[in-house]
């Protein structure tokens, strides 16, 4: 009885694959092993993954506002803006002009030294610059 | 995944357009590199490698592309044509006289992923010798890109004041 159960247990999972694999106990367990192991795998790399992608949709947003990746992320992180990639990549997506504004903040971070140096001494507009402190 | 918001889609998110590129006195493989991103749809946040949302590209003028260096006479494109002794090699400056389109398409096949997708991207790519464009591409054109080489002035192309003007460093 307790043999048939995990039978019909085996058949939910078997459904879709092809040739005898969907219909042979011993070819089916075999092949349902291979599957789980498969996905415990793809588990892991499914996280790695997604990273990549969200990278590569954060470099071609900031290609289209004239920056680089790299120097998005070093001066956002400089400026103490802890927001992960998943995030930037659904605000680049679906909220363009908060994207814009991060470039904007970015660039300016990443101009403070040559501003400092060549400029006159006057904060760039239209970025906040101080952390302000709650009081 | 949890982080789907229900905004409103842009006008025209998923659309093919078509972008236009000169070639004229440009590095072949820097237009090559720009011809690979925009074919693949690497330049919209939207980009996923398995949605084929890259658009099409015109390359014009790859009569006149201009390698640096030595190129012309150095680079070699091999190729074997699988009988005995068919080992061919060619100098860019050959392959460019017997077909002046080969050495932008080799160069843009190269960069693309190397998979089934790649075909279906080469098809997408259009790569005219001169500015003579087919009336039906012509019409399709949306938006043209910057050249990645500014074009150095030619010395007959400064006027006679330019030239006085220049610093002169050392009497000869």
């Amino acid at each position: 009885m307790c043999k048939m159960l995990l039978i019909g247990v085996l058949c939910l999972f078997v459904q879709h694959f092809r040739g005898r694999k969907n219909r042979c106990y011993s070819l089916a367990v075999r092949a349902v092993r291979r599957a789980f192991v498969y996905a415990s795998k793809a588990r892991k790399a499914k996280r790695r993954n997604m990273r990549t992608l969200w990278i590569s949709r954060i470099a071609a947003a900031t290609r289209e506002h004239g920056m680089k990746y790299p120097a998005l992320v070093h001066n956002l992180l400089k400026c103490s803006v802890q927001l992960n990639r998943r995030v930037l990549c659904d605000l680049s997506i679906t909220e363009p002009r908060s994207f814009h504004a991060l470039t904007a903040l970015a660039r300016a971070r990443q101009q403070e030294g040559l501003r400092a140096a060549l400029g006159d001494g006057t904060e760039p507009p239209g970025v906040f610059s101080r952390i302000t402190q709650l009081q | 995944m949890s982080s789907f918001s229900r905004s409103a889609q842009q006008w025209a998110t998923f659309a093919r357009s078509w972008l236009l590129i000169d070639a004229r006195l440009q590095p072949p493989g820097k237009i090559a590199t720009m011809c690979a991103v925009r074919l693949q749809g690497k330049h919209k946040p939207i980009y996923h490698p398995l949605s084929d949302i890259g658009d099409h590209v015109v390359v014009m003028n790859t009569r006149h592309i201009a390698f640096s260096g030595n190129k012309w006479e150095q680079k070699v494109y091999s190729s074997h044509t699988g009988y005995p002794g068919g080992f061919k090699q060619l100098t860019a400056a050959q392959m460019h006289k017997k077909d002046p389109t080969a050495i932008i398409k080799l160069a843009v096949y190269g960069m693309l992923p190397k998979n089934l997708t790649r075909r279906t991207m080469m098809q997408r790519l259009h790569i005219f010798p001169d500015d003579v464009i087919p009336e039906d591409i012509l019409k399709n054109l949306t938006e043209e890109l910057p050249q990645p080489r500014k074009i150095p002035r030619k010395l007959s192309e400064y006027t006679q004041e330019e030239r006085d003007a220049f610093p002169l460093l050392w009497n000869p």
